[in-house]
């Protein structure tokens, strides 16, 4: 059944932090101020590659209203920060190696003169060869970025040996594919307000998607003990991957700690262009080959990912995309070969879909192309070669079994828009004007969930009755725009029997949550169901024992229900039960709070390859396009997703995440890149740099969430928070090559290709009997 | 930009002047260093990317009555539109509407709202490549100037061809834009077209712009033909060439398809990072082709 608010019924509930979003009412952390603080300026290198000789800061340390520059010299502790591998310099000694690369920092009375000390501030460069192409980079001509040289990382799977299986195939597929380097245009962009207490504790306020990575960064640098601070991260405006890794931070540590001040960073959206990751760009060729009956014998892929001057998680990035090109099919001989390349473009780094969104369109495309040579139907390929639920995962190793692929593949085949494939081809509108044409595509994915195997992936979480009589939630996971909180709270009012009233949600503060791992990697509810499932007999037990000595009933005949403790009464109806005791008189009965805790991990495969997944989302997508050969423009008219991912938690939250993951693959698909030139954005803002309007989302989006699992799976909910951004972009390739038999092999599309080729053809129907 | 003892940058003198005369003459006093501001969106965005530094005296020509004036002339036909009258003024201004269709579509095709309620029709002229500018075109569009006194005219049409290259025309204050409504001979009809093609649907700038206007006599002959073509850093202009050689033919597939080659040929867009020539010049020709083919049905 499509999800929608009239199907959910009383489950569409108002998220509890909308009101407060859509009237402007609610503070982002970027908003905070504080009547003493100062505000501070990074000094960013305008060289993509060279080589500092000198830093002069004198005049700018002299100018009023200055309260401090600082340089590498000023660091404590480590000079480096990076989630995976620490090389990112905090402020550059010796070499800058991208045009955001930081060189110093500045902390002043007001943003004018923090911008006017920028400027006062002298380098000196001795400007290096700029590496602007990743596979210039491995050559062994290109100047050398790192001490190890310029490849961060490689990482390869085989199995068979694809090139004497390719001399068996009836058909083979050679293409090459790229996939553009797009950014997550958060609307919040990046700031924070950063305060050393009387204490001397620091407390930072400001995004990211996890707040105890950044309380180790932080500490690292600035050389004193974690305890010493304090990272309040949410509510954030938007992060998609973009804020997890450290930005401002440790330029407003670093400075609150100069200057003894509060300071306060908030950059502009220049800034956060120049200075902010964005999703991997990748060159992706492929070689697929099947034997005359359209079953897959091999499949060989190259992956090439520019991933910038710095690591962060670049090589996990890398890994996910080799995991999924392999993808949801079955292979005799498997060849991928993938690398992760140093240059001296832009920051790339973690992004909704991590590394997947570049994978599935490929895969995808492979198939498309396929198909076409077997003279065989593209979804009639995939199911003949789709995993069987027992089969093992992309790297051969154990993963969850369930239906999902099968299911999601029945639903979306049975939908009305595959349904109409292909009969626009023989009745077009008569009266349709002879350059538009429509067309119908579809593709799949399997999308893993968790950061995989090898990587720490803790959850963890409280339940408290407060003494105020409170039922606290305290989670460590951060609150992005994605409905974690109104998640949170339907999970406690449908499996605890709360009223929203009742709770109390604690999220983003390290001070209070314990570490229950990143808001990452389509991760949270799991972690909170998982959490809860954990937390349900343990809370139950505590507060209903201590509850039963006070009420003088067996702690097995109560519960909890809205408001506060009831007695469960046998063959009566349980909602007309009166209520025993409030929760706030019960927390006065007790007279301190109750705590329960849970610890655990996120579910791994038993494999010994570092990422391999075990959990997985399954999707099919279908759509249908309008393509103008005027202009080369394309239209999403409608578009279906099949989503299986167990349970759905918050069917409001469900279809945001699906749409707005589809939006952002519109973006990817049709509008987006950030383009790069001789090291340098060309597109600075978002007066160039194209995220879609509300223009291009005049289609329709049906979301058909599958959520049965099998009998004895007890991993609840799968992801959500990716799958809906990864198998839009090859759907919608498949829907043009429909509609005008072109193939689409670079993204975003290039209008220029699908221009009509000539008058001719452009008013074919028009003036053809004239 | 102006700048404090120790250099740190303040925000320009914002002179607000009551009349022309008053405001040229500011302009006159201060030189290179005052520039005139209506709307200020252009500006703004010139200043932040560092095309343009901050003047150190902004003249806002906001509170000049004069240029706020938008009226029709019944005798002459000739609408008259005040430098001051903002995008969203004109996108639901009536009179023009049912006088310069061409003009409201392109006005519901610039920026976004927000943007369209301060930004200027004086500003887009100005900017020499607008998107209002290839539908003023098809109006036979003059200028009206102050430079000391009101009397200065050009057309339109001129003044895009050297302002480019003549700077002469930023000592003046544009007061208005007259446009002549075309008349319909009898037994014709007539059609127009408008057409922005950007990266994105909506808050784009143009790729191709192209403004068509033609009159169609009883046994399909065309008539009074005017297509204009701009888009991007392209600065519009009237296809003259094309608009003779249409005139008086049927819009049949053959006079379409020497149009295409025509437009192919001589269209001179210019490029940039994003979108190349040869694309500009196929979805230019493409626009046109497509608007004869329905023009002629």
């Amino acid at each position: 059944m499509l999800l929608n608010r009239k199907g959910s019924g009383a489950r569409w509930r108002v998220r509890p932090d909308g009101p407060d979003k859509v009237t402007g009412k609610l503070a982002y952390l970027t908003d905070m101020t504080n009547p003493d603080m100062l505000i501070g300026r990074v000094l960013r290198s305008p060289h993509p590659h060279a080589r500092i000789k000198a830093i002069r800061t004198d005049q700018a340390a002299a100018l009023d209203g200055v309260h401090a520059v600082i340089t590498h010299k000023d660091v404590p502790g480590l000079n480096r920060y990076g989630i995976a591998h620490p090389d990112q310099p905090v402020l550059c000694e010796e070499f800058v190696r991208y045009v955001g690369d930081a060189v110093a920092a500045v902390a002043a009375e007001s943003a004018e003169i923090a911008e006017q000390a920028l400027k006062l501030i002298e380098v000196d460069y001795e400007l290096l060869t700029i590496v602007d192409d990743a596979e210039f980079a491995l050559t062994g001509d290109a100047p050398q970025l790192h001490p190890q040289g310029n490849l961060l990382h490689r990482k390869t799977f085989s199995r068979g040996e694809v090139n004497a299986a390719f001399e068996q195939c009836a058909h083979v597929v050679e293409e090459t594919y790229y996939t553009p380097r797009q950014m997550h245009t958060y609307m919040e962009t990046e700031g924070g307000l950063f305060i050393f207490g009387e204490d001397g504790r620091l407390t930072v306020y400001a995004p990211t998607q996890h707040g105890f990575m950044d309380r180790m960064q932080l500490s690292r640098i600035l050389a004193i003990p974690q305890s010493e601070i304090r990272i309040v991260s949410s509510p954030i405006g938007g992060s998609f991957g973009g804020k997890d890794e450290l930005n401002v931070q440790p330029y407003g540590a670093l400075l609150a700690r100069v200057t003894n001040r509060p300071v306060k960073f908030h950059n502009s959206r220049w800034e956060s262009v120049r200075a902010g990751l964005k999703r991997h760009p990748m060159k992706i060729s492929m070689k697929t080959g099947v034997d005359g009956n359209g079953r897959l014998i091999a499949h060989q892929v190259r992956i090439i990912a520019d991933t910038g001057p710095y690591a962060t998680l670049g090589a996990e990035v890398l890994n996910f995309a080799v995991e999924h090109v392999i993808g949801p099919y079955r292979y005799e001989h498997v060849d991928v070969d993938g690398y992760s390349v140093f240059t001296n473009n832009g920051m790339s780094g973690e992004f909704r879909g991590f590394g997947g969104n570049q994978a599935i369109f490929a895969l995808e495309g492979q198939f498309d192309r396929l198909a076409e040579k077997l003279g065989m139907d593209p979804w009639e390929l995939r199911l003949l070669n789709m995993r069987k639920p027992d089969d093992p995962g992309p790297f051969d190793q154990p993963i969850a079994q369930t239906e999902g692929a099968k299911q999601v593949s029945a639903a979306m085949t049975a939908s009305s828009l595959w349904q109409e494939r292909g009969k626009h081809l023989g009745a077009e509108d008569e009266h349709a004007e002879p350059w538009i044409r429509t067309g119908v595509g579809a593709a799949f994915t399997m999308h893993g969930a968790g950061l995989g195997f090898g990587i720490p992936d803790p959850g963890a979480g409280k339940l408290v009755l407060a003494s105020d009589g409170k039922i606290e939630a305290v989670f460590s996971y951060e609150e992005f725009g994605q409905g974690l909180i109104a998640t949170l709270e339907q999970m406690l009012v449908e499996q605890f029997g709360f009223a929203s009233e009742d709770i109390r949600i604690v999220i983003g503060d390290s001070d209070a949550v314990m570490d229950g791992g990143s808001t990452t990697a389509s991760r949270a509810t799991s972690m909170m169901w998982k959490s809860l499932q954990n937390l349900r007999p343990l809370f139950e037990e505590a507060v209903l024992t201590k509850a039963s000595a006070i009420v003088e009933l067996p702690a097995g005949q109560l519960r909890f229900g809205e408001g506060g403790i009831y007695a469960i009464e046998q063959g009566s109806d349980a909602h007309a039960a009166e209520r025993l005791m409030t929760y706030r008189e019960l927390a006065v009965a007790i007279g301190e709070p109750v705590t329960c805790t849970t610890q655990f991990h996120f579910p791994t495969s038993t494999t010994d390859l570092v990422g391999a997944h075990f959990l997985y989302t399954y999707s099919a997508v279908a759509v249908k396009v309008e393509v103008n050969q005027l202009t080369g423009r394309i239209r999403v008219l409608h578009q279906y997703h099949a989503v299986a991912a167990g349970p759905v938690i918050n069917p409001q939250g469900f279809l945001g995440q699906i749409e707005g993951g589809s939006s952002m693959a519109l973006g990817f698909a049709l509008t987006e890149d950030a383009v790069m030139s001789e090291g340098q954005y060309v597109t600075k803002n978002l007066d160039t740099y194209l995220v879609p309007t509300i223009a291009e989302h005049r289609g329709t989006i049906d979301v058909h969430p599958i959520e049965d699992l099998p009998q004895e799976d007890n991993h609840g909910p799968r992801g959500i928070g990716e799958v809906g951004s990864v198998t839009l972009a090859p759907a919608i390739a498949a829907a043009i090559y429909d509609a005008v038999g072109i193939r689409v092999t670079k993204l975003p599309v290039d209008p220029e290709i699908l221009l009509a080729a000539s008058v001719d053809q452009l008013l074919e129907k028009a003036v053809s009997g004239e | 930009m102006a700048a404090n003892a120790q250099g740190v940058a303040e925000a320009p003198f914002v002179w607000h002047p009551s009349n022309t005369a008053e405001a040229w003459q500011l302009k006159q006093t201060f030189g290179a260093e005052g520039v005139f501001t209506a709307g200020g969106t252009l500006l703004r965005t010139q200043w932040e990317s560092g095309l343009a530094a901050m003047p150190t005296h902004l003249i806002n020509v906001g509170a000049i009555e004069e240029l706020h004036r938008l009226g029709m002339d019944g005798e002459s036909q000739t609408g008259h539109i005040g430098t001051m009258i903002t995008l969203s003024e004109i996108r639901t201004s009536p009179l023009i509407h049912k006088n310069f269709p061409l003009l409201t579509e392109a006005a519901r095709n610039i920026a976004a709202p927000s943007i369209r309620n301060l930004a200027t029709i004086g500003g887009n002229v100005l900017s020499m490549v607008g998107d209002s500018i290839p539908a003023l075109l098809l109006y036979d569009p003059v200028l009206h100037w102050h430079d000391g006194s009101n009397g200065l005219e050009e057309p339109l049409s001129e003044w895009l061809s050297t302002a480019a290259v003549h700077a002469a025309w930023k000592e003046r204050l544009l007061i208005a834009v007259e446009l002549a409504k075309p008349t319909l001979d009898t037994n014709t009809k007539r059609f127009v077209a408008y057409h922005k093609v950007g990266r994105r649907d909506a808050f784009t700038p143009s790729v191709i712009t192209a403004a068509i206007s033609l009159q169609l006599d009883p046994d399909h002959r065309l008539s009074d033909v005017r297509i204009a073509l701009g888009g991007g850093q392209t600065i519009p202009s009237r296809l003259e060439a094309v608009e003779a050689f249409l005139t008086g033919k049927p819009a049949d597939k053959k006079a379409i398809t020497q149009v295409y080659g025509m437009i192919l040929e001589s269209f001179e867009p210019k490029g940039d990072a994003f979108v190349p020539v040869s694309y500009r010049k196929k979805a230019a020709a493409n626009l046109i082709a497509s608007e004869l083919w329905k023009a002629s049905r």
